[in-house]
């Protein structure tokens, strides 16, 4: 396969971040001697650009609505067999409860999902660390190289539908290496990549509306509360800031990545 | 590796409530995709509503662990090539995109004036190239503008990983050749 061929069938993965940093030095330096593969590449990211002007269709309320319905009815249907069996063996509860139990779990369950309150945070932490691994593993590498957050946060506008709110620029211990967009549960995100020594740690910031945010919080931020977990070898801090959310993922020590949260959040 | 039913043996309702919220955390990609599949709100609705029922039905099979986007996104397309079966009454329809279809030409978009036109489309100007797609080639556009990787793309498809690059390649070219009348 000659160099051509190779860098026309990397053009996707390159522009998604796919390519290992090998390739992908290997495709940047072909690209630079190659104008008619340049010419293709940016010919591909003119696409992308267009069909990032693409139409999203948000979910319709009643939908929302019925769907919750559709999975606390489902939950509350299982739980009511269980619950209707266990209660003709001992016999301790009347019929009633066999009727109202269900439908009150169904009820509240229906609430709580529709209004995201007291949901669990587990799919925000599993999605927080699934896309840090994604940084990590070069799926999805930084896009702008760092020169300071007056530098990165530019690069955002445009490419997501909000302005991510974030004043640190980095500093000696937590240097700012860049940012990307990544996909948060349903949702585009901001990615800004810090370091700490040997450590990687990214925040990804999105709006916040519509998930299922942990009421719970268990720490201080800065001026704000927010939630930790340490899963999978990694420490998670999420918070929110008016209508968006932050979630800072790495493998640094917890101290330390409470000192980065500490410093994101001052303003 | 653990299926979802495993998994609950023994573990109080809030587990069922994970599975719920994941649910819920992906409607909003779940509906974006079934109204460019369907084309229709109305029917995008019920396509959700039916993946829903069918994510849930077979909660038991979930394996924990395991990609529950695709996994979703996977039942939804399912869902909808169902229905589609149903509409033609035909079970053994043949799906618009054939492989051996050559990919359209593009050289009109070599230079940079064409670049720039494409630059300049709006909204709605997509919207209409994508809908002139074949169910498959909007498919294979829109997962992997959702994220999905070729693998995952692969697996909601049903199909392989060259087959996922080729139609790719072939749609996006086909929707060059589609958006140049556009950009006009």
């Amino acid at each position: 396969m000659n160099d051509c061929q190779a860098a026309r069938e990397q053009l996707l993965d390159a522009m998604r971040g796919r390519l290992a940093e090998r390739q992908r030095a290997h495709f940047a330096a072909h690209l630079e001697g190659c104008s008619e593969c340049r010419k293709l590449f940016e010919r591909e990211q003119a696409l992308e650009h267009a069909l990032e002007q693409r139409p999203r269709f948000a979910l319709p309320d009643r939908l929302r609505q019925k769907l919750a319905a559709q999975v606390a009815g489902a939950g509350a249907g299982e739980g009511a067999a269980t619950r209707v069996g266990a209660s003709a063996r001992r016999k301790r509860f009347g019929r009633w409860a066999a009727v109202i139990v269900p439908s009150l779990a169904a009820a509240l369950l229906a609430v709580m999902l529709v209004r995201g309150v007291g949901a669990p945070s587990q799919p925000l932490i599993d999605e927080a660390i699934n896309d840090h691994l994604r940084v990590l593993y070069a799926e999805r590498p930084i896009e702008v190289e760092s020169g300071g957050i007056h530098q990165v946060k530019p690069w955002f506008a445009g490419k997501l539908d909000f302005a991510p709110v974030l004043d640190f620029s980095g500093d000696e211990e937590f240097p700012l290496q860049g940012g990307a967009i990544a996909l948060f549960v349903d949702r585009k995100a901001a990615t800004f990549v810090f370091k700490h020594r040997l450590h990687v740690a990214s925040l990804f910031v999105f709006r916040s509306q519509g998930l299922n945010w942990p009421t719970r919080t268990d720490r201080a931020i800065g001026k704000l509360s927010g939630l930790s977990a340490a899963e999978r070898g990694y420490n998670v801090l999420l918070w929110q800031d008016r209508d968006l959310g932050y979630a800072l993922v790495s493998d640094m020590d917890p101290k330390a990545l409470a000192r980065l949260a500490q410093k994101l959040t001052e303003r | 590796m653990r299926c979802y039913a495993e998994s609950m043996r023994g573990e109080s309702t809030g587990s069922e409530s994970l599975f719920a919220a994941r649910l819920l955390d992906q409607a909003g990609a779940l509906y974006n995709f079934a109204r460019y599949l369907c084309r229709d709100p109305a029917q995008a609705e019920d396509l959700v509503q039916d993946a829903f029922t069918r994510a849930l039905d077979a909660q038991a099979t979930f394996v924990v662990g395991s990609n529950v986007r695709a996994w979703l996104f996977r039942i939804l397309r399912n869902a909808f090539l169902d229905a589609k079966r149903r509409e033609r009454k035909n079970p053994l329809i043949q799906l618009e995109d054939s492989d051996d279809q050559p990919a359209p030409s593009d050289l009109w978009l070599r230079g940079d004036i064409e670049i720039d036109r494409l630059r300049r489309l709006v909204a709605r100007d997509i919207e209409a190239a994508l809908s002139r797609l074949s169910d498959d080639g909007r498919s294979v556009i829109l997962l992997d503008l959702e994220g999905f990787t070729e693998t995952e793309i692969a697996s909601v498809m049903d199909t392989a990983v060259g087959t996922v690059k080729s139609r790719l390649a072939r749609a996006r070219a086909t929707l060059r050749q589609e958006l140049q009348e556009y950009a006009k």
